[in-house]
């Protein structure tokens, strides 16, 4: 190392191909336009095959009467296909919400019982997480549409249905809670006692806090919640008048000129570029001044720049027509609003059909009056459910004993009763640690859904399959399960991270 | 809350063994201990209790019912295994798995050191299961009587007449023989070994694996399991011989062969060959799914004229003049022209792919992928410049590399002789264990390259991965597939074809690939910053240092992970069975419902399949457990 001379002002520069920056960025260009090069081809190639078959990918298929039944949803006998999808869609989002609600709780017992003092349950617990989650989850689900199929044939003489469930080959029948027609004037006082409970809570909160007696906070919130829903029950026909406030939105946005709002859009575009470059080159800020940027920086400020530019051209010049179906969507909507109140809507808010068994075509079935579901819909449900519960059993265990037991130990110490140490101190903690794959999991939860397709309950991807098959529109079905799929991903991401946000430890 | 306040921290820690030492409890202590602490848990014990109870009798009555038509297994096991591979052609299938027993057998052997068992916990598994048994035998309910003509008797009502309960249990009088017996061995063990001297005693766990294994081999010889077989659409051997008749032989030496390997490995163990023999052991794991699947059950008819005046003297070529090159490559004064070229020839390789796709100069498959490996070897070569023993490791290296690359990709090309049934010559568990295996392979270095590009600090290919990953795991596996399996003959050009199978896995390795390279990324991030920092300190060039420093030390913290997406992947292969093949699922869920024997037949084949599954995860799942421990993952 003597040997080198000293450094000079004067480098001398590498030759051009083993310059650091130039390497990396000509190799790095060569690899997105190889990348960008082969999307290009590929789709090309996709377009001549298409039209080769005369299969041209268009999205007409949406508003044209595809002429299929569905298994089970909001409408069995869809008028197009885009409505088709939308039943898809809404069965999908059912089955994962009922899911995820039924695996979290059944999943948070079985990881509760795998931590207890008690051998047995110890040992079941065990048994039941071991043996479910190393058995695929297609072989559970058909293994229970399999038994379900089996069980006795709906017949006539087996009801008007005696009681309240009912079990066959058909699936089951319970009673349904249904919408009734003053509900959402009902649910307009439910906010507002929702906005008092809250201020409820935060007064007793304080208080506690001052006078250190106990105030049950959220037990009185809840109390007020109680106390308006039961009054609302009685009084809700004065909030009709919300539905005018609705139209008059409905008219307002109708007025709207397209021109302004396509101009907004675009602006809006160029504006969050801007907003992004501007906090980009702040956060690169420091007391001296600006510091000196990297090539990785001007890249990403280009980037962010084209990005923008680009998404303007786009809502200008190639999607006009956006801002006009933002209008008439958005003038739809508060129509629609405004239809759920008025003078008419002064019945209870909240009904109770029971099941019944009726003879609709050659064979008996379940009425439209209770709450159906098809062998298709309860084996892929028990079959996410159970096996999605043994994986968060296991998540909730490693979560409680992440704990350190100092923290345990603490909270003796200063005297805590062992439940309130349990509430106040250990599990507010092991959520931090759970909430990150418990994400993860309801991802998978709603992704596994999809495996609807074996046992014919009508999700989005076998509602798709049917479509396709129908119209040989495969491309528009495969991307519109895309987009769907990454919606409902993005979605619970994001919910995911905010509450991980929230519970995050305040660091410095 | 009450529930919660039962919850006891430092059980779950203990949860692996029985948690207070048996030894030293009574029966009385420990029960009071484990089991009726407080009320609640009293409470909670018998209700536990009556569960499981219900639960196993449940599962009992349903195994052993009389509508269970076991039959339709039994008699479709080969199809479940093998779907329709020809009964002329079976001994290929005894070769593959003989290949497979011999390669774990010696794994096992020269790999480690499977310790023991503890006699006394032996001695309590065998009482347990005498104990089990017994709790099976009284729970099951009676069985339902039937008459000399074999009819089922009903009552006027026309429900199932069952025997009496004491009439049941004098039926059973082997499975109670099989309890006493099991109860007495363990009681004797027991005894044998209460004694202070013997206390700490324990059999090899080889040994107990290899008598368990042997015995049931044993069993197949004496009891005659099971009926005829039934493939290719026909029953091939007479009905009256078993099952058992036709692999009692192969099963024996499928034994023989995993027994004897394993001494031969074990011989090898801390000797001066351990090194060598380890090593070829992991590359023939590599190696041998693919020249089982594609060599030895596809048989394929080589035409000799063609190897003669193609093949091999283009594997020749590609062998010598690609060792001469890189013989050159590896000379002391290489140097910068060295590197050129190899950036060069990597730009030809990839213009070959390229013109191929636009159909501009014909070549041969083999040819394209051989330039790119000569590439690849040339990119690498500068790390094998110095004496000549380091160099010729490059060569031969390159050597035995052409010679595999250019015998499986000619064995591939070559038409099976297998004759078809079905789209494929294998369906099955075979299939299903082969596309496991494949995709595994497949995207494990995929997965590696798209963890280290997002966490590279190329912006453009970060960006490029973190879409790549993020978008494939935000969708269904299933939609990928059928995407694959519908769409991919859409996306090639004119000329070009790709059989259903090979599309999907293509589909199914792009995906495991992200879900891959997640875990390897948790890894990677967990490599600290001086590692990088003292890798640039002694002058590693960027590739050395992601080879040499990052990956082996990120790999091995993310070895758990990976096992658990290993596990994964085969639990998703059952999905072939919805986009069209025939692996064990389809034909359990399928094919046995619809033979006219056992129509809508549907439960049993499922519940064989759900254990096979579970055998094969189970198993893995342990064995990463004890992985874990021996690369002391948590402890350095």
């Amino acid at each position: 190392m003597a040997s080198n001379p000293p450094p000079s002002m004067h480098h001398e520069r590498p030759p051009l191909y083993r310059d650091v920056t130039v390497v990396k960025w000509v190799v790095q260009v060569i690899a997105l336009l190889m990348v960008l090069g082969t999307l290009w081809f590929l789709a090309g190639q996709a377009g001549d095959n298409l039209r080769a078959s005369n299969v041209p990918t268009d999205y007409d298929f949406l508003s044209v009467n595809p002429g299929i039944d569905l298994s089970s949803g909001i409408d069995t006998d869809p008028d197009t296909g885009g409505r088709a999808l939308w039943v898809g869609m809404v069965n999908t989002l059912r089955m994962a919400a009922a899911g995820i609600v039924v695996a979290t709780l059944f999943g948070l017992l079985v990881g509760l019982s795998r931590l207890s003092n008690n051998w047995l349950l110890r040992k079941l617990g065990s048994v039941y997480v071991e043996s479910l989650r190393n058995v695929p989850l297609l072989v559970q689900i058909l293994f229970y549409g399999a038994v379900f199929a089996s069980l006795d044939r709906v017949t006539k003489d087996v009801g008007p249905i005696n009681g309240w469930f009912h079990i066959s080959n058909k699936g089951l029948s319970m009673p349904r809670v249904h919408i009734a027609d003053g509900f959402y004037q009902w649910v307009v006082v439910l906010i507002i006692g929702l906005v008092f409970a809250n201020l409820m809570r935060k007064r007793r909160n304080a208080q506690q806090d001052a006078t250190g007696a106990e105030t049950y906070p959220l037990l009185s919130a809840f109390g007020v919640v109680v106390f308006f829903a039961i009054v609302g029950w009685f009084i809700h026909p004065i909030f009709g008048f919300i539905g005018n406030i609705f139209d008059g939105a409905a008219s307002a946005i109708s007025a709207l000129p397209e021109n302004v709002l396509q101009l907004l859009i675009a602006g809006g575009s160029l504006g969050a570029a801007a907003y992004w470059i501007r906090g980009f080159l702040n956060s690169r800020r420091t007391p001296a001044g600006l510091a000196r940027l990297t090539d990785d920086d001007y890249f990403r400020m280009i980037f962010a720049a084209a990005g923008g530019l680009l998404g303007a051209l786009f809502f200008l010049v190639l999607w006009p027509g956006l801002s006009s179906w933002f209008i008439n969507s958005g003038s739809d909507f508060f129509e629609v609003l405004g239809n759920k109140f008025g003078g008419g809507r002064s019945g209870r808010p909240v009904d109770v059909a029971l099941p019944e068994i009726v003879q609709s075509g050659k064979f008996p079935n379940y009425g439209p009056s209770g709450l159906n579901f098809s062998i298709g819909f309860a084996a892929v449900f028990f079959g996410v459910v159970f096996y999605t519960a043994a994986f968060i059993a296991e998540i909730v265990r490693g979560g409680i004993l992440a704990v350190p037991k100092g923290q345990t130990e603490a909270a003796a110490a200063l005297g805590l009763r062992r439940s309130t140490a349990l509430r106040r101190v250990i599990i507010p903690q092991a959520a931090r640690v759970m909430l990150p794959p418990l994400g993860n999991q309801y991802l998978n939860l709603t992704k596994n859904t999809s495996l609807a397709i074996a046992v014919g309950y009508s999700d989005i991807v076998q509602v798709g399959q049917t479509v396709y098959n129908q119209t040989g529109k495969t491309l528009p079905v495969v991307s519109i399960w895309m987009f769907f799929y990454l919606s409902c991903s993005l979605s619970i991401s994001v919910i995911v991270n905010f509450f991980n946000v929230r519970m995050r430890i305040v660091e410095r | 809350m009450s529930k919660l306040s039962d919850i006891n921290v430092e059980a779950g820690i203990a949860d692996a063994g029985p948690p207070q030492q048996g030894g030293s409890l009574s029966v009385g202590q420990w029960l009071r201990t484990n089991l009726f602490s407080n009320w609640f848990n009293s409470i909670l014990t018998l209700l536990g209790v009556f569960a499981a109870l219900l639960m196993l009798r449940g599962v009992l009555n349903f195994t052993f019912s009389e509508n269970r038509e076991w039959d339709a297994v039994r008699t479709n096991l080969r199809a479940l295994m093998t779907l329709s591979y020809p009964e002329s052609q079976y001994v290929r299938v005894w070769v593959a798995v003989g290949f497979l027993m011999a390669l774990a057998g010696m794994s096992a052997g020269v790999w480690e050191n499977w310790g023991g068992v503890s006699v006394k916990r032996m001695s309590t598994w065998l009482m347990g299961s005498g104990g089990f048994f017994a709790l099976c035998v009284l729970l099951r309910e009676p069985s339902v009587i039937i008459d000399s003509e074999g009819k089922v008797l009903r009552t006027v009502e026309g429900t199932l007449q069952r025997e009496s309960f004491w009439a049941a249990m004098t039926d059973r009088l082997g499975w109670w023989i099989a309890v006493v017996v099991l109860i007495a061995m363990g009681a004797a063990i027991w005894a044998w070994c209460s004694e202070p001297d013997r206390r700490n005693n324990s059999v090899a766990v080889t040994t107990v694996v290899f008598s368990g294994l042997g015995l049931l081999v044993l069993s197949l010889w004496l009891v005659p399991y099971g009926h005829y077989a039934f493939a290719d659409g026909t029953y091939i051997a007479v009905p009256g011989r078993t099952v058992a008749f036709s692999t009692k032989m192969p099963w024996t030496v499928m034994w023989l062969l995993l027994f004897g390997l394993y001494f031969v490995g074990r011989s090898f163990r801390d000797t001066q060959w351990q090194g060598i023999v380890r090593g070829s052991s992991n590359l023939l794991w590599l190696i041998s799914p693919m020249a089982l699947f594609w060599v030895v059950l596809r048989d394929p008819a080589l035409d000799y004229a063609h190897v003669l005046s193609t093949d091999l003297p283009m594997g020749l070529a590609f062998g010598v003049l690609g060792g001469v090159l890189l013989w050159v490559l590896t000379r002391a004064d290489a140097g910068e022209a060295g590197r050129l070229t190899a950036v060069g020839l990597l730009g030809f390789a990839a213009f070959n792919w390229v013109a191929a796709f636009f159909g501009l100069y014909p070549m041969l498959q083999k040819a394209r992928i051989s330039f790119l490996l000569v590439a690849l070897a040339a990119l690498v070569a500068p790390n094998f410049i110095g004496e000549v023993a380091k160099r010729r490791q490059l060569i031969v290296g390159w050597l035995s590399a052409m010679a595999l690359v250019h015998y499986m990709a000619t064995m591939m090309n070559t038409p099976s002789t297998v004759e078809l049934q079905s789209s494929e010559f294998l369906g099955g568990l075979g299939l299903t264990l082969f596309v496991a295996v494949i995709v595994v392979l497949l995207s494990f270095p995929l997965g590696v390259l798209l963890a280290l590009g997002r966490t590279s600090k190329f912006p453009i290919f970060r960006m490029l991965s973190t879409s790549y990953i993020e978008i494939i795991r935000g969708v269904p596996l299933i939609s990928v597939l059928i995407f694959f399996s519908v769409m991919v003959p859409l996306f090639l050009p004119d000329g070009m074809e790709l059989a259903e199978l090979a599309a999907v896995l293509t589909g199914y390795t792009l995906f495991s690939a992200a879900y891959l390279a997640e875990n390897v990324r948790g890894g990677l991030q967990s490599v600290t910053k001086g590692q990088y920092e003292a890798a640039d300190a002694i002058g590693l060039t960027a590739v050395q240092r992601t080879g040499f420093i990052v990956l082996p030390q990120g790999l091995r913290v993310s070895i758990p992970q990976l096992v658990g997406q290993v596990i994964a992947t085969f639990k998703e292969t059952s999905l072939l069975a919805i986009i069209g093949l025939f692996d064990f699922l389809r034909v359990a869920n399928s094919v046995i419902p619809a033979q006219s024997e056992f129509m809508g037949v549907k439960r049993e084949g499922i519940l064989l399949v759900a254990m096979i599954y579970f055998f094969f995860n189970f198993t893995i799942s342990k064995y990463s457990q004890r992985l874990e421990l021996r690369v002391g993952l948590g402890e350095r």
